[in-house]
């Protein structure tokens, strides 16, 4: 079905007041979130830009539709950054991005999106417009419906307009690249850092040619990072016992956690640490990268059907985002008794898939 | 109350955990904001979550309204029982299930005391970061409702920022769970956290929750600046902002605020229109770097005095006029009321001095204490109750702040919630449709409206107004406020 392009919160509404069913893309960029069969299809690239955006008070406020590279230019600018890093930063738009709750590995040191929404405005299934949240920094007043639309997958109500709190970004970044002979040990390693003093910029790790890898950031100054990067290299050291320890090149794909999942289905799956050894052993040949000190898996599936099933015995929820899929949930079912009571308020009619 | 409803109950509770008799009922009249007093019909104490999943459901079924109380601090009327209602008290549900340091978290059932966690984190190095000033009393459940912050939630976050997980019975008595172990929280599909967080006891009531925990930092750095004039101490925070520093807590004093301080803790804070604090934490390395830069400018933004702490023990002195700057003020006066509108940061200055021209209009004082690192305010205004007039003339002053603050660009609460307090000013932040929307909500998770009725939505009879004053945990110095 061809897209309609959508300019205004106004042309959405009467697009959901017309429709029977209605599926909202930004950019599409993630495949498998897009296989909604016979619902008119609503394109909302063109609610684009930045509308509101005060350096001072750490916010941000753009168009559903703005491509992140975008937003991230311009807080680049002043010297800030979306803390919650954005996946897919080179295609997605900043809507899709929340609607599908997509962060990359910086995520680590502050928190996700749903720790930096601070309000937003909407449409629901009735073609009702109207903001959700707020527009400054903290805010108790009201549902807190801003953070629910995260990770909602278009199906409660559309963002039209998105409010976000921003950090300064620092200036410099120096990553590391530890290996194990085994994950037990690359464990370990992650145990030690969780309880240390080492305030990371992201920390990764997956499987190697040889053993496993972790692959640790550090963000700071150009003055402190050089005694930074030495000191946690020498402890980590002591306290691990890596086999060797690297410096990896900043290039731009190096925090890219998909950068290297090409070909297969590419899933994301949330899991609790401590489940990471049943898991793994659960994925054989799966290519696979594990994100935020391991509560997060990225993989990339040849068999996805047997995944379904290893996800659900582990009671683990996963959603595909690269590939043709009839679901793009799999794995723990994602059904709730409260999500089904905002339904019902906001999409009584189930318009929106 | 009701005779079959009672009866139920018994089946549910001994005779020495459901409370029905005047003088049992008394001390779960009012909570933090003392000037709003009814008396519940019941008192029910469980002692798990099964009996508070039964309790539940048979307020849904007798329709007979319902309170779930921590430990009644709320500052905005929400722990005030329902008139005839009945009050869940959850202090007994204070069980630390799980501290899990491999993949820092605490597993905690809602009764717990904030200051609890951080204290059984402690040996791991670990911490809960939200610390409101009520931390050694105020319990994980009333963190919840009202996503309750502190001075040091700047960095980090909220309460619900720190949220993985939770097991909640709805107000209609159905059970459900949502979020993980992983710091992903929910993680795919609608944050349902996030929702509930911060619904201030109207969805129902959270049974089991999964909070994350931060290892503790190497470091901190503390600075006290003095000003002449409150607008350069405002002024100040926007130079430490916009320099690209990230303190981890920013906050600010005013001349009564400070005397009372001096008054009560002694704090040796230097004489001045405003006291500034700013704290760096993290890695050592980095923060010593970072303080260098932030003496610097300090120095340029015009203060008059400069104190750095050099030991924890100095740190603590900073921080211990800081945090009981109001319980002081509020013992400079008989009575009080407590704003806690937020505004745009860089508006700070003209909140203030749009503040200081209402002390005038109305001729009631004002001191002022707040997290001026994301613009919430915490104005008191003093008056004295027994003075004809007084009270509705600091009520009026407190509607013209809130409206005030709603004018700049901010909210009326950032961080106390509506509860009954702020309910008629709902409107003035959200528009009709939206209000209604809301309550739709409400009533899809609460079809009988049972659940802390008559909070957060404009109108309902208002219970009586007493005096406004410090909390009776105050008055014997057990807690102390920002
Ligand atoms: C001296 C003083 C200082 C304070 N300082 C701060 C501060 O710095 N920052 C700040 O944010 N607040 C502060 N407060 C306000 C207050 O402490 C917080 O709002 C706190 O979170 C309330 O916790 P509580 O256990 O007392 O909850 P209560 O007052 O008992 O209840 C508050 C609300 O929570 C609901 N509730 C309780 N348990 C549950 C549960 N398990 N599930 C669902 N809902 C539940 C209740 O129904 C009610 O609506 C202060 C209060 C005082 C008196």
């Amino acid at each position: 079905m061809t897209p309609t392009a959508i300019a205004t919160s106004a042309e959405l509404s009467d697009f959901l007041r017309e429709n029977e069913r209605v599926h909202v893309q930004g950019n599409g960029s993630k495949t498998a979130l897009h296989s909604a069969n016979g619902a008119a299809l609503a394109d909302l690239k063109a609610l684009s830009g930045v509308l509101e955006y005060e350096p001072s008070e750490y916010t941000i406020t753009i168009g559903a539709g703005t491509p992140v590279s975008h937003v991230s230019a311009a807080l680049a600018e002043k010297g800030q950054y979306l803390p919650f890093d954005p996946l897919l930063a080179d295609r997605a738009t900043i809507g899709g991005t929340v609607a599908a709750n997509l962060s990359g590995s910086r995520r680590f040191r502050y928190g996700g999106i749903r720790d930096f929404i601070l309000g937003a405005r909407v449409v629901d299934g009735l073609g009702r417009a109207f903001r959700v949240g707020g527009k400054v920094v903290k805010n108790a007043a009201g549902f807190d419906l801003s953070k629910f639309l995260v990770g909602s997958l278009g199906q409660y109500a559309i963002m039209t307009e998105l409010t976000f709190k921003v950090f300064p970004d620092a200036p410099r970044f120096r990553s590391l690249r530890l290996d194990y002979p085994t994950l037990p040990d690359l464990l370990a390693a992650i145990s030690f850092i969780n309880q240390s003093v080492f305030e990371l910029d992201a920390l990764d790790f997956a499987p190697a040619a040889k053993g496993w890898s972790l692959m640790a950031r550090l963000a700071g100054s150009s003055a402190t990072l050089p005694p930074r990067i030495e000191r946690f290299s020498q402890t980590l050291r002591r306290e691990s016992a890596p086999s060797d320890i690297v410096e990896l090149d900043e290039t731009a794909t190096l925090w890219d956690p998909l950068a290297e999942l090409t070909g297969g289905t590419v899933v994301k799956v949330v899991l609790p640490p401590r489940q990471i050894p049943e898991f793994d052993r659960s994925l054989g040949e799966t290519r696979r990268r594990y994100s935020i000190g391991g509560n997060l898996a990225w993989l990339a599936t040849a068999d996805l059907a047997a995944l379904h099933t290893s996800l659900r015995q582990m009671g683990l929820p996963g959603l595909c985002l690269l590939g043709a899929v009839e679901s793009a949930p799999i794995g723990a079912p994602l059904e709730n008794e409260l999500a089904a009571r905002v339904k019902s308020v906001l999409d009584p009619l189930a318009k929106l898939v | 109350m009701n005779h079959p409803f009672l009866q139920a109950l018994e089946t549910i509770y001994p005779p020495d955990r459901l409370l029905t008799r005047d003088v049992e009922l008394l001390p779960y009249e009012s909570d933090g904001l003392t000037a709003f007093q009814s008396k519940p019909g019941a008192v029910v104490l469980p002692i798990d979550e099964a009996e508070i999943i039964a309790t539940v459901r048979l307020c849904h079924e007798h329709t007979v309204p319902f309170l779930a109380r921590g430990s009644g601090t709320s500052l905005s009327g929400g722990s005030l029982p329902i008139p005839d209602g009945l009050v869940i008290a959850l202090n007994r549900l204070n069980r630390i299930k799980r501290i899990d340091p491999q993949q820092r978290i605490a597993v905690v059932e809602p009764g717990v005391i904030n200051l609890h966690i951080t204290e059984a984190a402690q040996p791991y190095n670990l911490y809960y970061a939200p610390d409101p000033s009520s931390q050694s009393i105020c319990t994980i459940g009333g963190n919840i409702a009202f996503n309750s912050g502190g001075a040091h939630c700047l960095k980090y976050g909220m309460t619900s920022n720190h949220v993985l997980g939770m097991k909640v019975v709805l107000a209609d008595g159905a059970v459900t769970q949502f979020g993980s172990e992983s710091i992903e929280g929910v993680g795919i599909g609608p944050d349902l956290i996030g929702l509930f967080v911060g619904s201030e006891g109207l969805f129902g009531i959270a049974l089991e929750i999964t909070l994350r925990l931060m290892p503790q930092p190497e470091l901190y750095r503390t600075v006290l600046a003095a000003y002449n004039d409150l607008g350069a101490a405002g002024d100040a925070v926007s130079l430490v902002v916009a320099s690209g520093l990230l303190p981890g807590a920013i906050e600010i004093m005013d001349r009564l605020a400070i005397k009372a301080a001096e008054a009560s803790v002694k704090a040796g804070y230097p004489d001045a229109e405003a006291l500034l604090i700013v704290e760096l934490e993290g890695e050592a390395l980095q923060v010593e770097a970072e303080f260098a830069q932030l003496q610097d400018l300090i120095q340029t933004s015009g203060a008059f005095e400069m104190r750095v702490a050099r030991s924890e023990e100095e740190r603590a002195r900073i921080w211990k006029g800081r945090k009981g700057a109001f319980s002081a003020v509020g013992r400079l006066s008989p009575d009080f009321i407590v704003q806690d509108g937020v505004v745009p940061r860089g508006r700070l200055g003209e909140a203030l001095m749009a503040i200081d021209k209402l002390k005038t209009k109305y001729g009631l004082d004002v001191a002022n204490v707040f997290h001026a690192g994301d613009g919430n305010l915490h104005p008191l205004i003093l008056y004295d109750g027994r003075e004809a007039g007084a009270l509705e003339r600091a009520e009026a002053l407190a509607g013209e702040i809130l409206a005030l603050c709603v004018s700049l660009g901010g909210s009326i609460t950032g961080e106390h919630g509506i509860g009954m307090e702020k309910r008629d000013y709902l409107p003035t932040m959200f528009s009709e449709e939206e209000i209604d929307i809301m309550q739709a909500l409400r009533r899809a998770i609460d079809p009988n409206e049972i659940a802390n009725r008559g909070k957060m939505f404009p109108g309902g009879d208002a219970p009586a107004l007493k005096q406004q004053g410090l909390h009776p945990l105050e008055r014997q110095g057990v807690i102390s406020r920002e």
